[in-house]
């Protein structure tokens, strides 16, 4: 499975869907472990990235036991141990005692685009045991975005890329499974549930397989570092702030506020910038922000050292400035 | 489907004969992904991310809304619509992100409250692409349906793919498709394969109005999308700045079933389009615009698409005689106030009924004027001969506030005619009424169930403690009390020392349900308390006028929920220290509603009630409110016996 050839491939792109499936339904992986209790199910999927039992899956509570259990598509079942975990991307890797098993090939290069037809590979609802395939869903991917595009919307340590799914793929299960091409060739690993903070709706995503392969590669040859969740909410020391810009706000009245200038201090890099009153702060750096309280968090969160580049409207007109702390604050 | 599927089907059979059946799969499902990323980027250009700043926060809602959202470019100079979910909130300032990355600051020109889409309008430079709409005539059902929204990444857009489901859906105001529809896409357009703009998504509902919120489907597989080719009608209507209102004619029609009755006028609301052009009580519709109406909902489905100000052709049976009028909608009608003569009806058994004999006169009232006595029988209004209660409640709807009505009693043999100007209703409740019914022969023969008994009904956990009177006689209607304790439990015979004595003597069905999930009430439980008083009324003799549902506290909220959504069989709301958690509809002549409220200077819900108390007073409803003083609590046993003094009045008139 390696590097194809062009022949390969043009064999490869003649199969249907059901010989794709056939292929890839031994690749997946049931795992059981902690949870049966409040709501959390003690399972969760996983998919072979090396013939010799390494398994990939998302890092979970299930995994928070010594007891974790890995059933293959044949029925075979095995004591999975955790060989390593990197919870700033979700994700765990496992090792299983046997060989020659089929295998995803993590490192090969493989992307889609919006619109392109995806097959999810899990065991969603733990509805396979024992020896039964995992499920199938088809769909398309909605759209490859970035989860930190808007920040603070989805609470997960994770930032980088992924799929959006136009498939029902948020189920409890479901996480740890593989996402494929047409062709079964690998492209993510499916996300936990998540639900957008903007506007509630319940997200399906996967973690494409080339933000998971080297960290996959540093655990399998021991010399992955555990790193803490990334947090990039986290403020610089010497963070800048509103009143240093010489910006007075409207008072934070309501839940949400809009960012309106009340005052400019005379003499400030606001006053220089040309700021005034009545003008509505609407981006910081590029970052929408939607209340008073979202444009201070934006703004502590850039260092004094760096200017910031304000968009704010004034009759109906959008008024780009930038601006820094004062020499000598 | 479209011309696209059938070309890969002569494409299939052409390449029959070369290839397997598996390259014919791959190949068509490879072709199948092309077309629908081409049909996607045609359309990606007229395709915009909006994003809001400040607006009321809603906290009270489960799909908060400030998300960005998605928006369709339809005109080159710069007009975009959008989903009116995502400007419900009124923000202080919208911003449009154009697909190449610039913004532009957006106002909001025009809001179209039947369809729930908006107007917007950037300034620029440039012309803007605009989308291909396709004709009404064109759209099939399952033809492939793929939704666009732009509101993941502002660089490109999100696309669900699914078929439409439906056409003519809501009232005829839009399509039905199986993508997955959500706040992720509401505002966008729906597409077919060639890239042309089916609709533009947005969260519809059949079950409840024109309503902001209506998003208990998203991503269910079921989305609605408003058809480009309608919006592209009232463009020029909405570019100008005018909000578009649902049409309202300001009839009320009989019967209980849309379906099945025909639509044959109860009432007509004063100074409404039908009023004004003189249509009255009783004339029965037969033609809109041209189309046969036979039942209620030809005339539902004709109406509600239309706005306030389309006028539409209205043929109506007056008898015999057939009369043709033009009426203009108006997206509002005055408040109806249910005229009063002052009057309580004796219930006798309805088989033994020629007339309505009065059984208590208000002091003051039009029937005090009229010198109308105890035991005297009205046996016309309005020129209509009456011969129950029913048929008298019946006549009352199609009569005016303020205004004379031909009236003729029975006194003796003696038979008075004369005219009664019917007023407004005082707020105040009889301290003491005779008795509804004459003593009956005791009744021998078989009866159910009465006494305390549960209630059940098939796939609901909840239960319901009922209790009908010890003396239960089929021959009378019953009023019928569907009580939501406070915390949604309740010690049963607690329950029954309060009112079993009190049900006895009132004659008084008691229904009063439990939470689903223990002491906590949720909206699902009153689905229960629905079913539940209707297999209490399929055994029992009801009176349909005196049909109440009550509460105390959150299950006062209840109460009213219940009576709001079931306006066809609530007659009387008791809110007892209760919230009001939504707007209550419009007084209604037919669906009759009169309410009960305690009030409390210190009650933790005192703002909500005297909201609730202004709201329903400038619907003009007939409201009584008891004074508890300071606290709120729950009824004593005076308050209790003033309620069913209340529910025993419910059929005044």
């Amino acid at each position: 499975m390696a590097a194809f050839s062009a022949a390969s491939e043009a064999v490869q792109a003649s199969l249907s869907f059901a010989a794709v499936i056939r292929d890839v339904q031994p690749k997946i992986v049931k795992i059981y472990g902690a949870g049966g209790f409040r709501g959390l199910e003690p399972y969760q999927s996983g998919f072979l990235i090396s013939p010799e039992g390494h398994v990939l899956t998302v890092w979970s509570y299930v995994l928070d036991t010594d007891y974790i259990t890995a059933t293959l598509d044949d029925g075979r079942k095995f004591e999975a141990k955790l060989l390593g975990a990197d919870p700033r991307l979700e994700m765990a890797l496992l090792k299983i005692d046997a060989a020659n098993l089929p295998y995803f090939e993590l490192a090969e290069e493989v992307s889609a685009d919006a619109g392109a037809r995806v097959l999810a590979f899990s065991n969603l609802f733990g509805v396979a045991t024992g020896d039964e395939p995992a499920s199938v869903q088809h769909g398309i991917v909605a759209v490859k975005t970035r989860l930190e595009a808007r920040r603070g919307v989805f609470e997960t340590p994770y930032r980088g890329p992924v799929y959006i799914l136009d498939a029902m793929t948020n189920n409890p299960g479901a996480a740890g499974g593989a996402l494929t091409d047409a062709r079964g060739r690998l492209l993510g690993m499916l996300g936990k549930e998540l639900r957008n903070s903007l506007n509630g709706a319940w997200l399906n995503y996967a973690i494409p397989a080339a933000e998971l392969a080297p960290t996959a590669a540093e655990i399998r040859s021991g010399k992955f570092v555990a790193r803490s969740a990334a947090d990039d909410r986290a403020k610089p020391e010497h963070a800048l702030s509103a009143a240093l810009l010489g910006l007075v706000l409207v008072p934070d009245v309501l839940d949400r506020t809009p960012p309106y200038v009340d005052r400019v201090r005379p003499g400030s890099p606001a006053a220089a910038a040309g700021l005034r009153p009545d003008d509505l702060v609407l981006f910081v750096n590029n970052q929408l922000v939607q209340s008073r309280q979202s444009l201070e968090d934006e703004i502590e969160r850039i260092d004094q050292a760096d200017k910031v580049r304000l968009t704010v409207i004034r009759d109906q007109k959008l008024i780009e400035v930038e601006l820094g702390a004062p020499r000598n604050p | 489907m479209s011309e696209f599927n059938l070309m890969m089907a002569i494409a299939i059979l052409l390449g029959a004969a070369v290839s397997t059946r598996a390259d014919d799969d791959a190949d068509l499902a490879e072709r199948e992904e092309q077309a629908m990323r081409a049909a996607v980027e045609r359309v990606a250009p007229s395709v915009v991310a909006v994003e809001t700043v400040g607006g009321r926060a809603r906290g009270d809602q489960s799909l908060d809304l400030a998300g960005p959202a998605t928006g369709l470019i339809v005109s080159a100079d710069g007009y975009i619509v959008s989903s009116s979910f995502n400007f419900s909130q009124q923000p202080v300032s919208i911003i449009v992100r154009l697909p190449g990355g610039a913004r532009a600051p957006a106002e909001l020109v025009a809001t179209d409250s039947s369809r729930m889409v908006v107007l917007l309008k950037i300034s620029v430079e440039e012309s803007l692409p605009t989308p291909e709409a396709v004709p009404e005539a064109e759209m099939q059902v399952g033809q492939w349906g793929i939704a666009v929204g732009r509101t993941f990444d502002s660089a490109q857009p999100n696309v669900s793919v699914g078929i439409v489901s439906a056409l003519d859906r809501v009232w005829g105001k839009a399509l039905q498709t199986d993508a997955k529809i959500s706040p992720n896409n509401y505002g966008g357009p729906l597409v077919d394969i060639r890239g042309r703009v089916l609709g533009v998504l947005a969260p519809l509902s059949t079950t409840k109005g024109a309503d902001a919120t209506s998003v208990e489907w998203y991503d269910s597989g079921i989305g609605f999308a408003v058809p480009l080719v309608q919006i592209n009608q009232n463009f020029e209507r909405l570019k100008s700045g005018e909000d578009l209102q649902p049409g309202l004619i300001g009839v009320s029609l009989a019967g209980r079933d849309m379906y099945a009755d025909p639509a044959v006028i109860a009432a007509c609301r004063p100074n409404s389009p039908a009023y004004k052009a003189g249509i009255k009580a009783g004339d029965k519709i037969v033609e809109v615009a041209g189309r046969e109406v036979v039942r209620q909902v030809q005339l539902m489905y004709e109406l509600n698409r239309r706005y306030a100000g389309d006028s539409v052709k209205v043929a109506v049976l007056r008898g015999e005689q057939r009369i043709e009028r033009e009426l203009q909608l108006v997206d509002h009608l005055d408040p109806y106030q249910r005229p009063f003569f002052g009057i309580l009806p004796r219930r006798d058994p309805v088989e033994q009924a020629d007339g309505v004999v009065v059984r208590y006169v208000y002091p003051d009232s039009p029937a005090a004027k009229a010198e109308v006595r105890e035991g005297d029988k009205i046996v016309s209004v309005a020129g209509k001969p009456i011969k129950d209660r029913y048929e008298l409640v019946e006549a009352a709807a199609a009569i005016e506030l303020n205004q004379s009505v031909a009236m003729e009693i029975l006194r003796g043999e003696e038979r008075i005619q004369f005219d009664a100007v019917w007023t407004a209703e005082p707020e105040t409740i009889p301290a003491e009424a005779p008795a509804a019914v004459a003593p009956l022969e005791p009744f021998a023969d078989e009866r159910p169930a009465t006494g305390s008994f549960e209630v059940k009904v098939p796939e609901f956990k909840n239960g319901a403690l009922a209790y009908v009177p010890a003396d239960y006689d089929p021959r009378l209607k019953y009023a019928v009390l569907t009580w939501f304790a406070s915390e949604g439990d309740f010690k049963d015979d607690e329950l029954l020392a309060r009112w079993k004595d009190r049900c006895d003597s009132q004659g008084l069905i008691l229904l009063a349900p439990k939470a689903a999930e223990q002491g906590r009430w949720q909206r699902g439980d009153l689905d229960f308390a629905v079913k539940a008083l209707d297999q209490l009324r399929a055994v029992y003799q009801t009176d349909s006028l005196r049909i109440v549902a009550g509460g105390h506290e959150i299950g006062g909220a209840l109460a009213y929920a219940m009576a709001f959504a079931n306006r066809e069989q609530i007659r009387g709301v008791a809110a007892i220290d209760a919230p009001l958690a939504e707007p209550p509809p419009d007084n209604d002549p037919v669906y009759r509603l009169d309410f009960y409220l305690t009030r409390a200077a210190k009650s933790k819900v005192a703002a909500s009630i005297e909201a609730a108390l202004k709201a329903l007073r400038e619907r003009k409803y007939a409201v009584f409110v008891r004074d508890q003083g300071e606290q709120g609590r729950d009824l004593n046993d005076e308050d209790l016996a003033e309620l069913l003094r209340w529910v025993d009045t419910l059929d005044k008139l």
